[in-house]
């Protein structure tokens, strides 16, 4: 069946959906649409709509991707101008590609995450102090964090592997972190939990919380942005 | 709004807070002369789940010049942000603060929010008592089934719309607009209010109370204001406004679904609903119109589901027929149908199984009471026979679990008809065994809840049973429940108290609501955030003993403190209702053609309206 790979932004009041209801979302605005959505059999069919990598609720997304399948082949343009109009607001398109039937699922391909983390210093710093406070946190040979796993038990991990690269500047009193993660099923790394690591090390005068973007998701072979080859 | 990205990641569910949902209707503020903010009492899952939400905000919004944005009670979390970090309350589509409204117009669906409403102006920086606002403050109206007995608000609200709000609602935004343009303050504002039908200010009527306590009199204090405040309705339900392009929210709520209404009021008379009376007479929507309404709904939500909403979905003329067509033509694009509120008889079950694409598991039916001399007292036209029956074909037709709703405190009840309700749970439970659901899956569930007398009905004269009474009676049910299959759930008898007390409240329940505020009672409704104690604590501070609210028997002929307002059922019948109820004897369903004479069609010169088929 066809399917077309959907790249688009998840911003504003959108960013504040959580995965399991952008599935919702997806499924109406094709409706809306009137796109021909392909359903799974059995007894409780549902739409064959799938996502890259989980984006965490509140964390805003410049560049997302959404496989959908519909029964009818329809040109990419055309699917491109018949949802724009239906999704709400803050989940934007930008690119519409059908995909082979053969290339893998978007699960399956993510590797890593592009990031941006911005928030407010509580006093003025110095391009150099920010600049020194990344190397140093790049160049710990670990980076141990404490999670939960499914049972509660805390377990230490070493996210430092997951980290391909940090940087730093400065915008007035804002501070524009920008990060590339592992991402996938393996060595996964929370940028909040990259975050708070860096802080902690930094000791960086953060005042109030970082506010999330994605940038970007990459697969690993072709280290590029799914929509772009 | 960098504060808001801030505090929304610490939250639950912070998509309740963010508004920009598919069809929510952003007006520009400056071009607005009239700015209403439309007030649910209670969280987004809960408030966005309420069709009459999207009925008011879809009216408002498609008139030039005046704009509704839509608020929600803030979750506790929520709460305790917004006042360490100094965030009043705002309305979803321009995230402005409450108080830069010109009204605020809330929604009276169930008692237990009154606390909400408290505590939604308390945040929204507006003074809490009606007197204690000024020309500066929005206006606070209220509406929505509990204005039937507006009383225990009546210090809180300025203005209660009572009765249904389609064309209530232009007639106080074109009276609000006139008061803009001639610069009417706010006393003249209400004054001519009051002489509209169906608009009632407490302000405008006072009361005064026997030496026992009870209601003497409630009279207008204005000449020409009038003595009886007459609810609003709507003639033909075919004509009047629906919308078509509701807001979709983004995160699930609790009906998440296209709601169609099909029919408005119910015929059956059962003594102890509400509903029952203050919607009458039944009007039934034409098929025809069913479909088109279904099918713009369709395209503009892209919802997997039509849900046909009514109080009785089964007693529409042409159920069958709506439902069969609605599938023939949204099946296709993967749209289903679902029938709530379904009788407990073999038509509905037929009728569920054939329009179910997703069979659900379990099928709800209200038998109420457990024995037909008590299903005869309330008038609940179902007899036991019918349910075994149903129960047994559902079980047949590969159903595994049912519900059964049951009412405990009932009037007149004795343990004869609690020990009916564990044989009628038990037979159920018999019949799915026999009918060879697996012994893993057969679940038959009883869900009790407590009698609570409302105003406005044939029992509104009867006390509420004592909070020992009904745990006595829960005890007793819960040890003769227990069986492999049978799930016994029950309500907290001091949360039906709490409903009693208000449902048949009066104005001096004002104090008691101040001081709940002011002891942090929120979110009552809600079991985890109930808090007896603080209930109590109020009630003392205030200086009013909820007991004899809640317990009081009110003779016949003695005012009630909701008199005043007029369902257009006559007083007459509905004492003749409590009589026959206590004698046993059975009313007839208005729709098999015998008129119960309950007075609104003579009243209002209007008949119910049938469908036909």
């Amino acid at each position: 069946m066809p399917r077309y790979r959907i790249l688009y932004t998840k911003v504003g009041p959108a960013r504040y959906i959580s995965h399991l209801d952008l599935l919702r979302t997806f499924e109406r605005a094709a409706r809306r649409a009137g796109l021909p959505l392909a359903f799974t059999r059995g007894f409780n069919p549902h739409p064959k709509i799938a996502f890259a990598a989980p984006l965490g609720v509140g964390i805003a997304g410049e560049a997302e991707y959404t496989d959908l399948e519909l029964d009818v082949a329809m040109p990419e343009t055309e699917v491109f101008r018949t949802l724009s109009g239906k999704l709400p607001r803050g989940i934007g398109l930008i690119n519409v590609k059908m995909v082979p039937d053969k290339a893998p699922s978007l699960m399956a391909a993510v590797e890593r995450a592009t990031y941006r983390a911005e928030a407010k210093l509580a006093r003025q710093l110095s391009a150099e102090e920010i600049n020194n406070a990344i190397n140093v946190f790049m160049e710990m040979p670990e980076i141990t964090v404490e999670r939960k796993n499914k049972s509660g038990k805390i377990k230490k991990h070493d996210i430092r592997p997951g980290i391909f690269s940090m940087s730093a500047r400065l915008n007035n009193s804002t501070i524009i972190i920008e990060a590339d993660l592992k991402t996938g099923s393996s060595g996964n790394v929370r940028l909040e939990e990259a975050l708070v690591a860096f802080v902690k090390n930094s000791r960086l005068p953060i005042r109030g919380e970082f506010i999330l973007y994605r940038t970007g998701i990459y697969s690993a072979e072709e280290k590029g942005k799914f929509g772009d080859k | 709004m960098e504060l808001f990205h801030q505090i929304l990641p610490q939250v639950q569910k912070p998509a309740r807070y963010t508004g920009g949902e598919w069809n929510a209707v952003n007006k520009d503020w400056d071009e607005a002369v009239l700015k209403v903010a439309f007030c649910f009492p209670d969280v987004y899952e809960v408030g966005m789940s309420w069709l009459g939400l999207q009925i008011i905000y879809g009216i408002v919004n498609r008139r030039a010049g005046i704009l509704m944005e839509r608020v929600f009670a803030p979750w506790v979390d929520m709460e305790e942000k917004m006042r360490e970090s100094g965030l009043a309350l705002f309305a979803l589509e321009s995230r402005r603060p409450v108080c830069d409204f010109d009204v605020c117009a809330f929604t009276l669906q169930y008692e237990m929010s009154y606390s909400n409403i408290l505590n939604m102006l308390d945040l929204s920086g507006i003074p809490l008592k009606s007197e204690q606002r000024n020309e500066e403050h929005p206006l606070v109206i209220a509406g929505g089934p509990c204005a039937f007995n507006p009383e225990p608000l009546a210090d809180i609200i300025d203005l209660f719309v009572i009765g249904e709000g389609e064309e209530a609602i232009n007639d106080f935004l074109d009276l609000c607009l006139e008061a803009k343009r001639r610069k009417l303050g706010r006393k003249d504002f209400l004054l001519k209010a009051a002489c509209i039908q169906g608009f009632y200010v407490p302000s405008l009527y006072c009361v005064s109370y026997r030496a026992d306590g009870a209601v003497q009199k409630i009279s207008p204090l204005e000449e020409n204001i009038p003595e009886k405040i007459t609810k609003r309705y709507v003639q033909d339900l075919d004509r009047v406004f629906y919308p078509d392009r509701p807001v979709v929210p983004t995160t699930s709520v609790v009906h998440d679904r296209i709601m169609v209404e099909i029919m408005r009021g119910c015929s059956r008379g059962c003594r102890f609903c509400q509903a029952g009376i203050i919607y009458r007479p039944v009007r039934e929507k034409k098929p025809e119109k069913i479909l088109e309404q279904a099918s713009k709904l369709v395209k503009n939500t892209g919802y997997e589901e039509i849900s046909l909403a009514s109080l009785s979905t089964s007693d529409y003329s042409r159920v069958q027929e709506v439902a069969r067509s609605l599938l023939d033509q949204h099946s296709g694009s993967g749209v289903g149908v679902s029938l709530p509120s379904l009788r407990a008889d073999n038509f509905s079950l037929e009728l569920a199984q054939e329009v179910q694409r997703v069979r659900r598991s379990s099928l709800t039916f209200a038998p109420e009471a457990g024995t037909q001399r008590l299903r005869d007292v309330i008038n609940k036209g179902i007899t036991g026979d019918d349910l075994l029956e149903t129960a047994g074909a559902a079980f047949k037709k590969g159903w595994h679990a049912i519900k059964l709703y049951f009412m405990i405190g009932l009037p007149t009840e004795t343990k004869e008809d609690l020990d009916g309700i564990v044989m009628l749970a038990k037979s159920v439970l018999a019949l799915g065994r026999e009918a060879g659901v697996p012994r893993g899956r057969l679940r038959v569930t009883v869900s009790v809840s407590s009698f609570v007398p409302k105003a406005q009905t044939p029992f509104q004269w009867e006390p509420q049973a004592t909070q020992d009474e009904l745990k006595k009676k829960q005890a007793y049910l819960a040890e003769r429940l227990r069986q492999r299959g049978l799930v016994y759930n029950y309500h907290d008898p001091g949360m039906s108290f709490m409903e009693a007390v208000f449902a048949r409240g009066d104005r001096r329940l004002g104090a008691v609501l101040l001081k709940a505020f002011e002891v942090g009672c929120k979110f009552d409704g809600w079991s985890e955030q109930f808090h007896w104690d603080n209930w109590q604590k109020a009630f003392k501070l205030a200086g009013v003993d909820p007991a004899s609210y809640a317990y009081r028997r009110f003779k016949h002929d003695v005012s009630l403190p909701w008199g005043h307002i007029d369902t257009g059922v006559c007083g007459e019948f509905l004492k003749d209702e409590h009589r026959r109820a206590l004698a046993g004897i059975t009313t007839g369903d208005c729709r098999a053609g015998a008129c119960p004479g309950c007075g609104v069609c003579s009243a209002f010169e209007i008949r119910p309206v049938y469908a036909g088929g």
